[in-house]
């Protein structure tokens, strides 16, 4: 990061950056950038995709930011930015491929050691969730979403939303564990990781 | 016994148990790891680290936003590479712009035949306004690239390091401050910058004797 945006208050850094100082957009993109991508290629399963979603989340944040009236933090505020920005391509898509024909099948996680919740596994297995799981698991067990805040970002209501959070959750301990579904309804021996 | 599914198991790592499903996990160790199981398995995705955006997706996004005219472009001096240009070179340059050739501005036009706007041109909108402050930027960088290669001309090779070309360069730009104050005695913006001028042009000269006192 430029050393003279270093010491920095975002909120001086979002008054230059509204008016379109290129070195404090930067220094907020410096920032907050890794929080970005993160939930978006969560959500997104896919680098490429990530990608896409981040700029397109980006230049949203920056078009707003004259709105941006500092109710919320930054980060919590460009966080939401950035999921709505990720499902709606991601909606979109959805669309464009129910047009174009039936979605290819998952590729399959390979089963995973099951001594240890390692970071890759953890990303690994939170792709090969179905679209709908992850977005529900990811908002919730890894950024926080209450229920009710998942309901209204994807237009779900809030039981929806649990029900897809512990299918999700049964089906990442399914592929971490490296088991199949039908020896979670039996061989109790086997579950632990 | 039947064991608890899955689902209820992912249930459980958020809700407290029903007494049935309590009762089954205190008599069953293969569900009670299996929670636990689950329950590291939500606490480390609770702790997934944030994820570094690759290399040059800065550089993508600072070309869309530049295209959509969401970052302001930077100054001339910096796009013309002139952003070290020392700010008494700047001010000297103003000067020179101010007067518009009625003096030393005519040695500028002689030397590199630069010519000035109007400065009087009328504004109807503000587009017109716009257009006339992006002309003057222009010229007043066109001024600074002048004064440089006048300067350098004239022996200031090293500019901005070598105290005798700084002295000079200050000298002359006390001579040309003091002439544009004859002509508008009253101006408070001529004024102070004289007033800079000669200050920075004494210390240059002390910094020039100071050098020679320790030539040996």
């Amino acid at each position: 990061m430029n050393t003279q945006t270093l010491g920095t208050t975002d909120s001086q850094l979002i008054r230059l950056a509204a008016d379109g100082d290129a070195r404090a957009i930067r220094a907020l993109y410096d920032r907050y950038s890794p929080r970005v991508y993160a939930v978006v290629r969560r959500i997104a399963g896919d680098d490429d995709l990530a990608q896409d979603y981040a700029q397109e989340a980006w230049i949203r944040a920056i078009r707003a930011l004259p709105t941006f009236r500092g109710d919320a933090r930054f980060s919590t505020w460009i966080h939401r930015i950035a999921v709505n920005s990720a499902l709606q391509a991601l909606r979109k898509a959805e669309t464009r491929r129910k047009r174009e024909g039936p979605a290819p099948e998952d590729v399959p996680i390979a089963p995973t050691h099951s001594d240890a919740l390692l970071q890759k596994q953890l990303e690994r297995a939170l792709d090969g969730l179905p679209e709908g799981m992850r977005r529900v698991i990811i908002l919730h067990d890894v950024e926080g979403y209450t229920h009710e805040e998942i309901g209204d970002v994807l237009g779900v209501t809030a039981g929806t939303s649990k029900s897809q959070l512990f299918k999700a959750r049964a089906k990442m301990r399914v592929m971490l564990a490296g088991l199949d579904g039908a020896a979670l309804e039996h061989g109790a021996e086997a579950w632990s990781i | 016994m039947e064991h608890l599914s899955a689902e209820q198991l992912a249930r459980l790592v958020d809700e407290e148990p029903g007494a049935e499903e309590a009762d089954h996990l205190s008599a069953c160790t293969g569900c009670a790891k299996e929670l636990e199981a689950l329950r590291e398995q939500t606490l480390s995705l609770a702790a997934l680290p944030e994820i570094m955006p690759p290399l040059g997706d800065w550089r993508v996004l600072e070309a869309q936003l530049r295209s959509e005219g969401l970052v302001r472009d930077p100054g001339l001096f910096r796009r013309l590479g002139l952003a070290q240009t020392p700010a008494w070179m700047k001010a000297a340059a103003a000067v020179m712009l101010f007067l518009g050739g009625a003096t030393t501005g005519s040695a500028l036009t002689t030397a590199g035949a630069v010519s000035f706007r109007s400065q009087n041109a009328q504004v109807a909108n503000v587009e017109d306004a716009a257009f006339a402050v992006r002309s003057a930027e222009q010229d007043y960088v066109t001024a600074v690239v002048r004064y440089r290669e006048m300067l350098a001309q004239s022996g200031g090779a090293d500019l901005g390091s070598d105290p005798i070309s700084r002295f000079a360069a200050l000298e002359h730009l006390v001579i040309v401050s003091q002439a544009a104050v004859r002509q508008a005695p009253g101006d408070p913006f001529l004024n102070g910058f004289l007033t800079s001028a000669m200050a920075e042009r004494d210390a240059a000269l002390r910094m020039v004797s100071a050098s020679r006192d320790n030539w040996f």
